[in-house]
């Protein structure tokens, strides 16, 4: 087990180092500079610019710097936002982010489940059907549109809930369940081929056999067994919760870091993308490591060794 | 079963765990508490804005959101009226000028102070200055003194020292400018963001730091900021108690909450959390533009095609005039405000944009006295091309069109390939639309045939327009090169910088030369923008250049 | 029956049939090929069926239906911009009949403006009729979500086959290249690929596959590590089959099943990426239009032109519907388990 997580916390830091150094190298390829008065700059103030944010050097001695920052947990300076360090704007939005996207999981998951366990149980007939129509639906609608609808229809229609804005929890509840609507969807689904997988199994005909009715097959035996696995799903997940996340932010106007890096994107402020690029790629890793190694713990018969022979 | 437990405890656990790890997050937002809903009588406004403020120091704002914040918190020597004319703010009153128009004798109000009590001296005004304009700051506005304040341009390139500056502190409450050459438009210039004074002993505490959160920050003027995190999407105007007009200041806080999506901007001003908008785009200012709270506002920025006569060395199609002309007669303007845009952008026959400046003498506005210099007109536009087209000794052309891709841009260029490819038989259009940074990149290297382009002034004159142009001008980028233009431009800097009239003929004819005679550039349009305000909001001033408005007259009245 | 009877039926009945060796070799039900099979069983999924031929027939109109309206899906008219649907027939129902609400009031657009054609999806804020773009923009995301699914699974099943099928010191390299590539998160790389090319069809395609064909091959790596130690891979060996022969005759076609459920999955999910991809900004370039950019079009405008988000949003919803039912109807088929 040991040797199994080192091993994984080297991959982890080797996919990490790959992933800043192609970062790195890609945004030198980016045309422009980060100046977004350019246009009205003479050539010396430009060289006198690049030379205060370090430009003007090779870029392997870039590079080199870089590196060695990003060890020490400096992520640079924005550029948009002058003098800002990135470690402390993406300290900024991290809360509203995080607050989202655990609720948006959490109750994305009960009811993906809920979703699930009733197709599954209802196999074939229209519950079946209106579950995976239903969690397919929530898929396939892009989420700009999802959130848009929520915040036009509850929002301003009905006006039950902010508009917009940060502001206390009543403000994250739409923004929440448009976020929701991924792991829902993923949940649901995954929930329903599992179920079925397991009422097929012979300990569930045998406890059929000893009289149990169906509900309480399900509720005592099935869906336990059918809840492990479920989360191998949390890494996709959280994924599409990130990629969610942009674009809710922005529509909501949640000061969150999918807003930031969007934005950012748009302004070339290549501190801040490769800040968030590192950032959410750390997440991520992290996430899926720590799955993984939850998964070992739970269910022995999933070997650790990575596949190995 | 047991198995299943251990889970259930896991995940439970690392709930709790994220759970409580944002919860401490949570804390320090929700301090910056902004969401007081006006009760009747409350002097509070809420604003939406499109973008958050990149930086609370004047020196290194480059932005309309950083703008906006010193319009509301800062003054400088002059501010900006309601029909945008420089009155003395810090200044008290007009300054003495020596005869030759090179010296200015500022005395300064004596009860300006610093939001935290400090008096706002001469020393600021000259420390602010000297800070500006050293390369180690790396203001992107430093130019903004160049040409006008003596040294600025040898101190801005680091070949002088910061002290060499014209700008002397003769005591605490007198200022004395030296400028480089006379200069019409020094007011205008005093009220811009990069004129601003800063507390020496304040920035220098705060050192990298100044500027980058509200706490980070002093006030000199009606508002003082407060709740900016420094990259937030909230924060707040409070009323400065230290402000030396505070009797004229009727509102008592400004909550601003940032919306970048044009719907949820609507959507916060439509439920009533918000009182106005910042501009509509082009979508919804088509909806509300007979709304009863619809306000359009002239911007002071010019838009145009502009035309590269040389790419990669050689002479290009677009160096021949005829083909210019014809390309700049060749499409309906007034339905592509009206109906592409509709915010509010009125259609323009000329370049220097309209509101801009008037005539000395007369009061005439350029854009009036100039007139229409090249207008829509399909017949003359075929005709042209044709002589073009045979001067050239060919049957068709294909032409690079770049310009951004905001989604106006890209809306844009659709529409001129389609007018254009209309209207002039043998015509092709590329549409390039890339990123902001990219067009520049491209229209520096003049690798494009025609680019859309506009301008926004620096200062308030026609020259900060016409200045472009001249030969390999460093925003030129087209190798548009006319003598004459040269000569006029060169007059109205320098020649006649102390004689208004000639001045003002001088640049008549600049531009009479560079959008008529030589079809340089073509001329489409003057940005608008088209917000929405609630009618009980009065005094709301909004300018066209410097801080998109001011909020020192708003009052509540309902 | 009695006894009479019974001696009147003639002996030769009684003689023992011959037995016929071959016949016991023979096969009852009629020899059925994989694909054969799962097409008999994905027959008895009615929704996979209704699915199907509902891909079909927005396939068909991606092609034909550009052509259909009489009305260029780039050609514009400003005067006629932002018109809301209208249908011969149904008009007179009082549905598509070219109404809409104009700051509260019900206008009809149409007759308002004297325009006397049938825009039947309405138009674009550029007077464009959305008809024609909604087909030429669903060519366009199918487009783009079959190549990457074609490149998806071409690379996908290539570096699985080999690393599955060479085992050993190859695999477990090629394993930790896989490893580390799927460390990195799908949606950055995509991203970060746009900002440097420029945005189009291809380079969409590419940023989507860079990342998108590891879970292929992972699939399939899993699937011929099972298959390869099968008997009837030992036998064929056994016969001389030489390395070729074992992956395209017996592995391949006994993949096909992963490969095909893989790409019916991968196709929507290009299909929504590509959507997301135009709203953060980085789609594709105007003038040519996707079911995304068209989407992100309309949704700009949703409060008062609801059509022009509606239509390319139902669309887009159900593109990915039935993929996803044709996946499932799939998956149900070429899995073993349920075969009765």
């Amino acid at each position: 087990m040991a040797k199994y997580i080192t091993k994984r916390i080297i991959y982890l830091i080797i996919t990490l180092f790959i992933i800043a150094s192609v970062t790195f190298f890609l945004m030198k390829f980016l045309p422009g500079t980060p100046f977004s008065n350019e246009e009205r700059l003479t050539i010396e103030q430009r060289e006198i610019l690049n030379a205060k944010y370090g430009l003007d050097q090779p870029i392997p001695i870039q590079y080199m710097n870089y590196m060695v920052n990003i060890v020490k947990g400096d992520l640079g300076v924005s550029f948009q936002f002058e003098n800002q360090p990135v470690m402390d704007l993406l300290m900024n939005r991290i809360g509203p982010s995080m607050q989202l996207g655990v609720q948006a999981m959490i109750i994305g998951t009960i009811i993906g489940i809920a979703l699930g366990v009733l197709a599954a149980m209802f196999q074939n007939t229209w519950i079946d059907y209106g579950s995976t129509f239903l969690a397919i639906l929530g898929k396939s609608i892009p989420s700009f549109v999802l959130a848009a609808l929520l915040q036009y229809y509850i929002g301003v229609k009905l006006g039950w809930l902010p508009v917009a804005s940060w502001n206390g929890f009543s403000s994250s509840i739409l923004p929440t369940i448009a976020l929701a609507c991924f792991p829902i969807a993923t949940a649901a689904r995954f929930m329903r081929t599992e179920l079925i997988e397991v009422f097929g199994s012979d300990y569930i005909t045998l406890a059929k056999a000893k009289g149990n009715s169906r509900g309480e097959v399900a509720v005592k035996h099935a869906i336990r067994n059918a809840l492990i696995p479920l989360i191998t799903v949390l890494g996709p997940m959280a994924v599409g919760l990130m990629t969610g996340s942009m674009v809710v932010e922005k529509v909501f106007a949640v000061p969150g870091i999918g807003e930031q890096f969007v934005k950012s994107i748009m302004t070339n402020d290549f501190p801040i993308i490769m800040g968030t690029t590192l950032f959410f790629a750390f997440l991520l890793t992290v996430i899926i490591l720590i799955i993984d190694i939850l998964y070992g713990i739970i269910d022995p018969r999933i070997r650790l060794n990575g596949g190995d022979k | 079963m047991k198995k299943s437990k251990y889970y259930l405890i896991i995940v439970l656990a690392l709930t709790m765990f994220v759970i409580s790890a944002c919860g401490s997050n949570n804390d320090n937002e929700g301090s910056s508490d902004n969401g007081d809903s006006s009760a009747s009588g409350e002097q509070v406004l809420n604003m939406v804005e499109t973008a958050e403020i990149p930086t609370g120091d004047p020196a290194l704002a480059t932005d309309a959101a950083s703008f906006i914040v010193f319009g509301q918190t800062m003054e400088g020597l002059y501010v900006l009226d309601g029909e945008d004319q420089p009155v003395p703010a810090i200044a008290d009153g007009d300054p003495e000028i020596s005869e030759d128009g090179l010296v200015y004798t500022f005395k300064l109000k004596e009860d300006a102070k610093w939001s935290n009590g400090d008096p706002v001296t001469a020393h600021d005004f000259v420390y602010a200055w000297q800070r500006a304009l050293n390369p180690d700051t790396g203001s992107q506005y430093a130019y903004m003194f160049s040409g006008v304040i003596e040294n600025a341009t040898d101190i801005m390139n680091g070949d002088a020292a910061v002290e060499e500056l014209g700008a002397e502190a003769v005591d605490d409450y007198t200022l004395e400018i030296t400028l480089e050459q006379p200069v019409e438009y020094l007011n205008s210039l005093l009220a811009f963001g990069t004129y601003l004074p800063l507390n020496e002993d304040f920035v220098e505490e705060k050192g990298d730091s100044f500027g980058t959160n509200s706490d980070n920050m002093l006030a000199n003027g009606p508002f003082v900021l407060t709740g900016w995190d420094g990259s937030g999407l909230t924060w707040t105007y409070e009323k400065n108690e230290e402000y030396y007009d505070i009797d004229n200041v009727s509102l008592d806080k400004v909550n601003v909450q940032v919306a970048k999506e044009p719907s949820t901007a609507v959507n916060l001003y439509e439920t009533g959390e918000a009182d106005r908008t910042a501009a509509l785009s082009s979508e919804y200012a088509k909806q509300y533009a007979n709304h009863e709270d619809a306000s359009t506002f002239e911007e002071g920025s010019s838009w145009y095609l502009k035309f590269n006569q040389e790419r990669d060395g050689e002479e290009t199609p677009l160096a021949n005039e005829n083909i210019r002309k014809a390309l700049a007669m060749a499409f309906d303007k007034e339905a592509f405000a009206e109906q592409v845009l509709s915010n509010g952008s009125i259609p323009s026959d000329g370049y220097v944009p309209r509101g801009l400046a008037v005539n000395p003498e007369t009061g005439e506005d350029f854009r009036e006295e100039s007139g229409n210099l090249i207008s829509y007109d399909v017949e003359k536009a075929q005709e042209y091309w044709n002589k073009g087209l045979e001067e050239l000794g060919v049957d068709e052309l294909s032409l690079d069109y770049l310009s951004d891709d905001t989604e106006n841009a890209k809306r844009t260029a659709e529409y001129f390939k389609n007018q254009l490819e209309t209207n002039l038989d043998g015509l092709t259009l590329n549409l390039e639309n890339v990123p902001f940074k990219n067009r520049l990149d491209r229209t520096t290297a003049q690798d494009y045939d025609v680019v859309m382009h506009g301008w926004g002034p620096d200062y308030l004159d026609p020259l900060t327009f016409l200045d472009l142009y001249v030969t390999d001008g460093a925003n030129n980028q087209a190798s548009i090169s006319n003598e004459e233009y040269d000569q006029l431009i060169e007059d109205a800097k320098v020649t006649y910088a102390n004689d208004p009239e000639k001045r003002w003929e001088a640049m008549l004819e600049a531009e009479r030369i560079l959008v008529q005679e030589d079809t340089a550039i073509a001329p489409i349009y003057q940005r608008g923008r088209l917000t929405l305000i609630k009618p009980y909001v009065k005094g709301l001033e909004e300018h066209l250049f410097g801080p998109d408005y001011s909020l020192k007259n708003v009052t509540i009245e309902k | 029956m009695n006894r009479e009877e019974i001696k009147e039926i003639p002996k030769e009945q009684f003689e023992p049939a011959p037995i016929d060796h071959e016949a016991g070799e023979r096969l009852e039900k009629p020899q059925l090929s994989f694909m054969k099979d799962a097409w008999l069983r994905v027959r008895k999924n009615k929704a996979a069926i209704v699915s199907l031929i509902i891909l079909a027939l927005i396939v068909i109109m991606a092609i034909i239906g550009p052509h259909l309206s009489g009305h260029d899906g780039y050609e514009q008219d400003v005067a006629k911009s932002n018109l809301p649907p209208r249908v011969p027939v149904l008009e007179n129902m009082g549905i598509f009949d070219g109404t809409q609400k104009v700051g509260g009031e019900e206008v009809n657009k149409y007759e308002q403006m004297n325009i006397e054609e049938y825009y039947w999806f309405g138009t674009d804020s550029l007077g464009r009729d959305l008809f024609t773009r909604v087909w030429l923009g669903t060519r366009v995301s199918l487009y783009i979500a079959v190549l990457a699914a074609a490149i998806d699974m071409l690379v996908g099943v290539i570096y699985g086959l080999v690393s599955g099928f060479k085992g050993g010191r190859t695999d477990n390299v090629m394993q930790r290249i896989l490893e580390v590539i799927s460390g990195i998160p799908n949606l950055i790389v995509v991203i970060l690929m746009l900002l440097i090319l420029k945005p189009g069809i291809m380079s969409i395609t590419i940023a989507m596959v860079i990342t998108g064909w590891v879970g292929m091959a992972r699939v399939v790596r899993g699937q011929v590590l099972k298959l390869k130690d099968q008997e009837y891979i030992l036998a064929s060996r056994t016969l001389g089959a030489k390395n070729n022969r074992l992956l395209f005759k017996h592995l391949l076609p006994n993949l096909s099943g992963v490969i095909i459920i893989n790409t019916m999955f991968t196709i929507p999910s290009a299909i929504f990426f590509e959507a997301f991809l135009s709203f953060i900004g980085i789609g594709l370039q105007a003038p040519s239009a996707s079911l995304g950019t068209l989407i992100e079009d309309g949704y700009k405008t949703f409060q008062f032109l609801p059509h022009l988000m509606i239509i390319p949003c139902i669309l887009i919803c159900v593109i990915l519907i039935v993929c996803n039912l044709i996946g499932d109807g799939l998956r149900d088929a070429f899995d073993p388990k349920m075969r009765d």
